[in-house]
């Protein structure tokens, strides 16, 4: 009879075969919730997701552009906007949005410097001309911009559409901070255009003063003006645009300032920016990235609302382009928000971009199980003419596999995506499964197998010291890579140590009773 | 049906110094490989684009193999630093180093796709990038080794063994890397994956080999042969099986598991011959001699 006290080991292995089962191929798993939805694109038949290496797509490591003065000393009831308008203008090649200061307590603050291509001395000499003295100038952003990054990327990915994209963080072993971007099924042109602007998105008046012959450029409308984002469309006549609202607050400002820059003069305003910006009447420049891309003047209608008043109530205005892409552009940029801090594709420093093309994922994901299957079957071979019985050899490729197929489940469960690194763990988890099962069957199985359960005990228990020494020593070798969220590595580090512990803990064991039943059957 | 038996070596004909000879003079001549290449290239092995920085593009091109070729060298503006070709596919595999007028990867697609090539992946990675992966990974395979070795002696509690088997893991790495720059194989994260494996496997049968002759009762020269048993049985298995994978994984062009397959295939016959030279020469002369001092 066989009896479950002794073979509750091998009991244990088909309970976790079966919870394994249930997570890869039960379809009541597959409606996960959105944050597992977007790491990658699902298989068919499985619950398994799989990495960009075997599915597509493009991934891009990045660090952030910028400098960090820390210690800076500020009265407490100085307003951070101000100061930072003051560190810009004394910074060649930086604007207001290039420079954050946040306060650290009552009277420091951090200045962070963000504009393109600086270098340390230009910062120092800016801020000292601004009548600051840092602590010190290190290369890179805070903690609370890198965040903020993080958000509006992930923010950006979305509003663009491309889905199952992904934004986070990483740090290297020498302290280094990145971001990551992960966008499956898209190639690396698209996805760099998109998450390489800043995205800032301001409307300017562009008018003559007091009959000046000069031209002045002021801003009278930033991101944080605007309260809701229309749909990018064409209007009939084919001329694209992005409604917005601007918010309750701004709107009384900005329809003071447009009297009073003569946009909204009666009968409104023809602009000729393009054709002749010389002699034109007051325009509206759209500046993205800090780019003109349109120059728009004013309906005849709309000036009038402006000029009795009546347009704050309403509040709706439209973003003018000259294309559609451009309108679709803006209107991404501006529900995203723009980037506090750019990422660094140049340089030394820069990072990483890698695409893999939806073909190339399947080809790699189909070779490499056919590569995993010929090399079991190379190890089958191998044990049958070993042990020339299929009692030993035949359990010991089940088990084996059975560790693989508890590794696929764990990975289905939570989400894992699989990429080469993991399958690389999966081979070492065979390797060492392998050899332990042929310890443990040798060890059983020495001098015509084991006659008692007392024998079969003293004979499991030396086997296993030595199994578990090495799988220790396997634990010990990975973590470090395991614990680092940087390297390529993690995957297999992760796998192999789980890998490892499957092995050790539930399945190995199983074999030998296995073993012990199959060629004895005294249980 | 062909019999695989492990013969059973009479180890009383050689000495211990006899033993240790072979594998310690080619622990030798790997460090010299090493070495010279560290004089002669700067580094002590081939780095792969993952730790130097560059870009390596896949293209998929069908036709003769020349004409390819010349049609990708005409392709970019920057010139490749090698072409290599995956046969079973028609695949092509061009890396650039990341020196080379600081090519990027962007204006090497838009390069390619100019050119009318097919890019099946592109992927690149700045140089110092690059150096903060070789830092975590030598970092990585460093303290991997170094908690093998306190573990080891953890659990041995004796220093000759415990050694013994820590010298055998050192051998088997140096010897794989040796390998590696004779055969032209480049440190890739497969390749540091694939020496972190090597620990593992080595101090497997080191392991089991110190078990069965120090903490089991049994005459030395039979307990050497139990294990011995186990442990051919278990490395060859895993030699087939890394052969037949490297060899697959060639034909489909996937590099990553390739790299692996050889460079375990490379560590593992290391690992036979230090395992059963080097480490049970040194036990020998541990339990026959060493223990009565």
């Amino acid at each position: 009879m066989i009896s479950i006290r002794s073979n509750w080991r091998v009991i244990l292995l088909v309970v976790f075969v079966l919870i394994s089962t249930f997570a890869l191929f039960s379809p009541t798993l597959t409606d996960r919730s959105a944050t597992a939805e977007v790491i990658t694109e699902q298989s068919g038949v499985t619950n398994l997701q799989y990495g960009l290496q075997l599915s597509g797509g493009t991934r891009i490591r990045a660090p952030l552009d910028g400098y960090t003065a820390s210690g800076i000393e500020l009265g407490s009831d100085a307003r951070t906007g101000d100061i930072e308008r003051e560190v810009a203008e004394q910074i060649q090649g930086a604007d207001p949005t290039d420079v954050i200061v946040r306060r650290t307590a009552q009277t420091t603050a951090t200045v962070e410097v963000t504009a393109a291509n600086m270098t340390v001395d230009e910062v120092q000499d800016g801020l000292a001309a601004a009548g600051f003295e840092p602590d010190g100038i290190r290369e890179g952003v805070t903690e609370t911009t890198r965040e903020e990054v993080v958000r509006i990327l992930q923010n950006k990915v979305n509003e663009a559409g491309l889905s199952g994209g992904t934004v986070q963080q990483v740090s290297t072993a020498t302290g280094d901070n990145f971001i990551l971007i992960e966008v499956p099924n898209e190639d690396s042109t698209a996805v760099r255009e998109l998450v390489s602007d800043r995205g800032t998105v301001v409307v300017e008046a562009r008018y003559q003063p007091d009959g000046s012959p000069n031209y002045t450029r002021d801003i009278v409308l930033q991101q944080e003006d605007f309260q809701s984002i229309g749909t990018a469309q064409e209007r009939d006549s084919g001329r694209p645009f992005v409604p917005v609202t601007v918010t309750e607050t701004s709107a009384p400002q900005f329809q003071q300032s447009m009297v009073e820059t003569g946009l909204a003069r009666p009968g409104g305003t023809r602009c000729t920016y393009e054709t002749n910006p010389n002699n034109t009447d007051p325009c509206l420049l759209l500046v993205v990235n800090g780019e003109v891309t349109n120059a728009f003047g004013m309906s005849p209608n709309l000036a009038n609302s402006l000029r009795r008043g009546e347009w704050a109530q309403e509040s709706v205005f439209q973003l003018q382009t000259t294309n559609i892409s451009e309108a679709q552009q803006v209107a991404i940029n501006l529900r995203a928000g723009a980037l506090p801090a750019r990422l660094d594709f140049s340089g030394d420093d820069g990072g990483t971009t890698s695409f893999i093309s939806p073909s190339q994922g399947v080809d790699f994901r189909v070779n490499s199980l056919i590569a995993g299957i010929i090399a079991v079957l190379a190890v089958s071979v191998v044990v049958f003419v070993r042990y020339r019985d299929v009692r030993v050899a035949a359990p010991m490729i089940v088990t084996a596999l059975s560790e693989v197929f508890l590794l696929l489940g764990f990975a289905a469960g939570i989400g894992y995506p699989l990429d080469l690194s993991v399958i690389a763990g999966f081979i070492a988890v065979i390797g060492t499964g392998v050899d332990d099962l042929i310890i443990i069957a040798d060890e059983v199985l020495a001098e015509g197998g084991a006659s008692s359960q007392r024998v079969f005990k003293s004979r499991f228990r030396r086997a296993f010291w030595v199994i578990g020494v090495a799988a220790a020593t396997t634990v010990i070798a990975m973590s470090p890579l395991a614990i680092l969220s940087l390297g390529d590595l993690q995957g297999f580090a992760i796998f192999t140590i789980l890998g490892v512990l499957i092995g050790v803990i539930i399945t190995r064991p199983a074999y030998g009773d296995i073993l012990q039943l199959l060629t004895t059957g005294n249980h | 049906m062909a019999v695989f038996t492990v013969p059973e070596v009479d180890y009383t004909r050689y000495s211990n110094r006899q033993l240790a000879a072979v594998p310690i003079f080619i622990l030798f001549i790997s460090l010299s490989v090493i070495g010279g290449w560290y004089l002669m290239t700067g580094s002590p092995v081939i780095q792969g684009i993952a730790f130097t920085g560059g870009t390596e593009i896949q293209i998929a091109a069908t036709g003769p193999q020349n004409a390819v070729e010349t049609e990708i060298r005409q392709a970019f503006d920057a010139e490749p630093e090698s072409i290599r070709s995956v046969p079973a596919q028609d695949v092509y595999i061009v890396t650039f180093q990341s020196d080379v007028g600081s090519v990027d990867a962007a204006t090497l697609e838009s390069q390619a796709e100019a050119a009318g090539l097919t890019v099946r992946s592109i992927s690149s990675v700045s140089a110092s990038f690059g150096t903060s992966t070789q830092a975590l990974a030598l970092g990585g395979l460093a303290v991997a080794f170094v908690g093998m070795s306190l573990l080891v002696f953890a659990m041995f509690r004796v220093f000759v063994p415990s050694i013994a088997v820590v010298i055998s893991a050192f051998s088997d790495i140096m010897i794989a890397v040796a390998f590696m720059n004779i055969f032209g194989i480049e440190l890739s994260l497969g390749t540091v994956a694939a020496l972190l494996m090597i620990i593992g496997y080595s101090v497997d049968s080191d392991i089991l080999l110190n078990n069965h002759i120090l903490r089991r009762s049994g005459e030395f020269y039979s307990s050497t042969y139990r294990a011995m048993r186990t442990g051919i049985t278990m490395t060859l298995t895993s030699i087939i099986a890394m052969s037949v994978m490297a060899v697959v994984a060639t034909l489909f062009g996937i590099q990553l598991l390739a790299s692996i397959g050889t460079v375990l295939v490379f560590g593992l016959l290391a690992d036979l011959m230090n395992t059963y030279l080097l480490n049970l020469s040194l036990l020998r002369w541990y339990k026959f001699e060493g223990v009565s001092r």
